[in-house]
């Protein structure tokens, strides 16, 4: 069975370099995306959450002199992340449009970025956990270049480097974890630097050095404020099926990066930049938050809302016990689904209606009204709203936070980052509500009296990932007795 | 008595010269027979401390061999410089350095 | 194992699920599909009614050492709500069912309904903050979707919005509160929260926040000032709406909230006190504001406001039984009211002033009645349900002057402006079109006005009162106080009668309260210098000093430097020759003498 976790990134890598041989374009894709589910659900069913730690491992040794080897295996939050990864590609593949030029090529970007996604999910090496994100780079770079809209080669080369920058500084880090340990000691097996971590060599200033760069790193790959300005633009000027993985999953890289690779494995040196990660989250809800509320385009506003919601993430990573830990990695799943949702609708109705401007559009709801009510579900999700996804995990999140304080005793940082978090979810509600309310409700503008409700193709992809959100949601045990295990292990 | 300091002095010149024909003159043939000029001020000097650098009664033969490599080298070298002035010649009719600036950006 | 409680929360959560997959499409269907739920809730509700008290829960998150449980408590307040809000809420179903007849979105609004009886029900039965914090939120949802029921016209979203956000910003309060409160104490559990709360050794202050964090959710969700503001907007909604959510249930969750955590609040007299102030303010300045409305729903939604008040300020005076005995009562005389003004509205084709009103009697005498039974209760005219309630809340408050007075000029006030609007809207003369072809509203309609206009009749009697409720006795001199309560009652009616008797247009104009002290203005400006300003601020910067000079500058310096170096590269052999030539003589320069 433990082939089960290459097929989720195989699958779609192999029918990617198919399709450019020559393959039927969207046949091929969608079925490589539904053994890509498939394998990932029976992983996500099959990980026994009693026995917890790495399971479907399997080893090839590359290169044995520095201990590189090509090995995959899944925790509970690797298994998490993998779900979501292959939820996504399905419905990003499934709804991605007709292509007129280069739709073998347009289907092979999308399945490499969904294959990059999963294998850096997958690896327990750190060359390949680094190798495969660098892998869905490439693809994405041609997706906005060839198939964006508006300024789309300036936005292309933008992200691009602004993202390889991070990936560099990221590498250094990286590079510098590698070199910790003594000569004889030196791997890249994540599985083995953990077991290392519990013997100290992981201390002192110069792990203090690396970790920074780590953070720095992941942190510039999932927008951390203020390394955020290249995400609004590249998500807004995309085409659909990459904004949803890239805002969906391929972000979460960096966050999943700090829950495997740095809290495990530094945790002296992680608690040691709590209060720098602390004061930039606080810029992501806050300032970001803000920012989102004078945004006056439906696609900007909700790129930067996802820049925003990073901060939530980033809230439950620095308060560093298992309720934040968990809040995060729920968060990790819930906010891919719910944003993923919102930008395949965003799509949708600038294709239908060419604008996406609040001041053009008004009353959308009369002649739309399945997609106004799956996008009102999605808007509420995204706001945390009791019975989706994000609630449950922004509640851990604010619990998490609040635990590290002392009993009885007024404000600490982490409280009042947590209450800046908090005051948070009401922004995201003047936003997303606002925004709503411009779009679909109100009275209906006579040009839009011929607008057509949401196609039958998309309906069953946002149908996937709100049904998704909302089953974890009502039962977020689902996913939490998985990911607990695994985090329970690095935090005492 | 001739000493290894009028060789140098010698070899000095010719390079001096040389390197003032490579930086004056416009015409490209001009500045290639400077820089014979130029390598040959070099073979100078190295068979002049050749010379004057005697172990047990014998003259330090590296530099004369130096010499003949440089020749030889010199010697393909000017048949590739003259060829590609050659070339240049037909593409562009002209000889002078000032014509030939399209390594400026 | 006892399943009834499981049975009234989840029986309202199928009917929304069964309207929303399948039977959307057929709205008599869900209509009624909707109130067979709640007739179940409701039956089963009398049964919990005669039955043991209890709590049982299940794990909804469990990550070991810390829990969120879903669970019930079935107490003697549970019993009361389970009652009052399955109660209500089934009459007000039916009546739906007749005032929403033509309306194309009935499977949305009835699947809202539905939405809003579970979470409603969830947070009379929730046993923890956390539970009770989730049907909170969705009881907000729930309220957002009937308020903008109407989504195509203008002003119901923006009325939506406005609720959903203003129970936002309480809610802000209110989950920082049970952080609070969990950080310190290590539980959400009602139970074992009162236990422990005040053994704690907590210092004062720490207690004082925290129950008063905990207070802005009910001052968000009831309506309190100065979050009062979305109450009378969210009149936009369906009047049914407006009878079950914003005047019977919801809005009494803040009071139902605050009475359950009351053991928060008790061991702080400066929570108390704060608690009583916002809600005579709130009461105060909501009556006022209801003596120039003209719109009949509007005058209703303002007197919800300034009984809400009352409740809080009975809680701040010490007296959680006599809020929660008004609370009871209110539910029922304040829903038939609404109901009654739906009535007048509907027969009138949607007219809601009251000036263009007038004349009803003959023309709908069931409404014409029950109105006037709602109103007197509301009054407190003895012996109706009103009467009693208010005056236990006065009567807690004869230690505390100020609070005495401002009660009892609030009782006045009422009395006051419900006569106006009374007499205003159905005596004296048909003064328009519609109102001349007025007609009674239809049986479905009229039979839960029959229905509700009894416990508003008699539910305030002492010996019918306490099968309900334990009704608070008082030491001191109750009898001062009912003087006092019929004083101001006489006064007020009679006022309120001579002054408007035969008007065809309002002889007294106070701007001021006409337009709500000005609230929403000052808000509005509010908003625009704080948050907008701020948003814009955050914009600016972000796209033209983050992305704009910083990231841009970055770029711009690299490229920038290429171009610079750019102008190094002549083309010109010679001058490549001469420079190298000339570093070659100043290396040698370098070696030679320098460096000796």
């Amino acid at each position: 069975m433990n082939f089960l976790v290459h097929l989720i990134y195989l699958s779609p890598l192999a029918a990617g370099v198919g399709l450019i041989l020559g393959l039927p374009a969207r046949k091929t894709a969608v079925t490589a995306a539904v053994i890509a589910i498939v394998s990932a659900f029976i992983v996500f069913i099959g990980y026994d959450r009693a026995t917890g730690g790495y399971q479907f491992t399997s080893f090839l040794p590359l290169v044995a002199d520095w201990d590189m080897n090509l090995s995959a295996g899944v925790d509970g939050l690797s298994a998490t992340l993998l779900l979501l990864t292959s939820i996504v590609a399905l419905a990003a593949v499934w709804l991605a449009p007709k292509v007129e030029e280069g739709e073998h090529r347009y289907y092979a970007c999308i399945l490499l970025i969904a294959a990059g996604a999963a294998g850096a999910f997958a690896s327990l090496d750190l060359f390949f956990f680094y190798a495969f994100h660098e892998l869905a780079l490439i693809p994405t770079f041609l997706m906005i270049g060839i198939w964006g809209s508006g300024n789309r080669q300036g936005v292309a080369w933008k992200i691009t480097i602004y993202l390889s920058i991070g990936s560099i500084i990221l590498l250094v880090g990286l590079i510098g974890l590698y070199l910790l340990p003594s000569p004889e000691q030196r791997t890249f097996n994540i599985v083995k630097l953990q077991q290392l971590a519990s013997t100290g060599v992981f201390s002192g200033p110069g792990c203090r050095s690396v970790y920074f760069l780590l953070l720095l790193g992941f942190g510039i790959l999932v927008s951390l404020f203020p390394f955020h300005t290249w995400a609004p633009q590249a998500y807004a000027s995309a085409p659909v099926p990459v904004t949803m993985l890239h805002a969906g999953v391929l972000k979460k890289f960096g966050l999943y990066g700090l829950l495997r690779v740095g809290l495990p494995l530094m945790p002296e040196a992680a608690r040691h930049w709590t209060w720098l990660l602390l004061i930039l989250l606080a810029g992501n809800i806050l300032y970001v938050g803000l920012a989102t509320i004078s945004q006056k385009q439906l696609d900007l506003t909700l790129a930067y809302s996802s820049v925003m919601h990073m901060g939530y993430i980033f809230l439950g990573i620095a308060s560093y016990n298992v309720i934040g830990l968990n809040g995060a990695a729920l968060l990790m799943f819930a906010h891919g689904l719910s944003i993923a949702a919102l930008f395949a609708m965003c799509g949708e109705l600038r294709k239908q209606t060419g604008t996406l401007n609040y001041l053009d559009l008004g009353g959308l709801a009369t002649s739309m009204p399945r997609l106004s009510l799956v996008f009102g579900m999605a808007t509420f999700a995204s706001i945390g709203l009791p019975g989706f996804a994000n609630f449950a995990s922004e509640l851990l999140v604010f619990f998490g936070a609040f635990k590290n304080s002392t009993p009885g005793v007024g404000f600490n940082e982490f409280q009042i980052v947590g209450a800046i978090a908090i005051w948070g979810v009401v922004i995201s509600a003047v936003y997303m509500l606002r925004a709503y309310r411009a779009i679909f409700m109100g009275e209906r503008q006579a040009r839009w009296q011929t607008v057509k409700d949401m196609p039958l193709k998309l309906g069953w992809a946002v149908i996937l990932l709100v049904a998704a959100l909302l089953v974890v949601g009502l039962a977020p045990r689902t996913i939490l007795d998985a990911v607990e295990p695994g985090i329970r292990l690095f935090v005492k | 008595m001739v000493t290894l300091n009028d060789y140098l002095i010698a070899s000095g010149l010719l390079f001096a010269i040389g390197f003032a024909g490579v930086l004056l003159r416009r015409n490209v043939i001009i500045i290639f027979m400077a820089l014979e000029l130029m390598l040959n001020a070099a073979n100078l000097s190295l068979i002049g401390f050749s010379r004057y650098n005697v172990h047990n009664g014998l003259p330090d033969y590296n530099g004369q061999v130096l010499v003949f490599f440089i020749i030889t080298v010199a010697a393909a070298e000017v048949t590739v410089g003259l060829a590609i002035i050659v070339a240049l010649f037909r593409a562009r009719q002209t000889t002078h350095v000032e014509d030939i600036t399209t390594l400026k950006f | 194992m006892n399943f009834s409680p499981w049975i009234i929360l989840f029986a309202p959560f199928v009917s929304a699920v069964v309207i929303l997959l399948i039977t959307g499409r057929f709205k008599k269907l869900s209509s009624y599909i909707s109130v067979a739920a709640v007739a179940i809730s409701f039956v089963f509700s009398v049964a919990v009614f005669f039955g043991p008290d209890g709590t049982a829960s299940f794990n909804w998150i469990d990550l070991g050492t810390f829990q969120v449980k879903i669970g019930y408590i079935i107490n003697d307040l549970t019993r009361l709500m389970l009652l009052v809000v399955t109660g209500v809420g089934l009459l007000i179903h039916i009546y739906s069912i007749g005032y929403m007849a033509d309306d194309r979105g009935r499977s949305r609004y009835f699947c809202g309904l539905s939405v809003f009886m579970f979470s409603m029900l969830g947070i009379v039965l929730a046993n923890n903050f956390i539970m009770m914090f989730i049907f909170w939120e969705l009881v907000g949802f729930s309220s957002y979707l009937l308020i903008g029921h109407w989504f195509y016209r203008p002003a119901p979203p923006a009325a939506a919005n406005k609720a959903f956000l203003a129970t936002r910003i309480g809610d802000f309060g209110f989950m920082l509160g049970i952080l609070l409160v969990w950080s310190a104490s290590g539980t959400v559990t009602f139970d074992e929260l009162s236990g422990r709360w005040s053994t704690l050794g907590l210092s004062p202050e720490f207690m004082t926040v925290s129950a008063l964090l905990i207070f802005c959710g009910a001052v968000g969700k009831s309506a309190q000032f100065p979050l009062h503001v979305w109450l009378p907007d969210a009149m936009e909604g369906p009047t049914p709406v407006s009878a079950l959510i914003h005047a019977a249930t919801m809005v009494a969750a803040g009071v139902f909230m605050l009475i359950r955590t009351y053991f928060l609040f008790q061991p702080s007299a400066t929570a108390l006190d704060v608690v009583l102030w916002i809600g005579l303010i709130t009461s105060l300045l909501a009556a006022l504001m209801a003596t120039q409305q003209d719109d009949i729903k509007r005058v209703l939604a303002y007197s919800t406001l300034s009984q809400l008040g009352l409740m809080i300020a009975a809680i701040g005076l010490g007296a959680p039984q006599a809020g929660m005995f008004h609370l009871f009562t209110h539910a029922s005389f304040k829903a038939l009211l609404f109901l009654g003004a739906g009535s007048v509205i509907h027969s009138l084709h949607d007219e809601q002033n009251i000036w263009e009103m007038g004349g009803l009697q003959e023309k709908m005498p069931v409404t014409f009645w029950t109105f006037l039974i709602g109103t007197l209760a509301l009054i407190a005219c003895p012996p109706f349900a009103g009467f009693w309630s208010k005056d236990d809340i006065l009567a807690s408050s004869d230690r505390n002057i100020p609070a005495f007075l401002a009660i009892a000029a609030v009782t006045y006030l009422t009395a006051f402006y419900m006569s106006r609007l009374f007499v205003v809207a159905f005596l004296g003369q048909a003064r328009s079109e519609h109102a001349s072809h007025a007609h009674e509203s239809p049986g479905v309609m009229t039979i839960p006005l029959i229905l509700l206009s009894i416990p508003a009749c008699i539910a305030g009697f002492p010996f019918i009162a306490s099968i309900f409720i334990k009704v608070p006795e008082h030491e001191g001199s109750p009898i001062g106080a009912m003087a006092v309560s019929l004083i101001a009652f006489a006064a007020g009616a009679a006022s309120g009668y001579y002054l408007y008797k035969d008007k065809a247009k309002d002889s007294i104009e106070i701007p001021l309260f006409e337009h709500k002290f000005y609230f929403d203005e000052m808000y509005a400006s509010l908003i625009k210098w704080t948050q907008d300003l701020l948003a814009n601020i955050s914009g600016f910067v972000d796209r033209w000093v983050i992305d704009g000079t910083l990231v841009r500058g970055l770029a711009g310096i690299t490229w920038g430097a290429g171009f610079a170096l750019r102008f190094l590269q002549l083309g010109n052999l010679q001058a490549y020759a001469f420079l190298f030539g000339a570093g070659v003589v100043l290396l040698l320069y370098y070696i030679l003498f320098v460096t000796k």
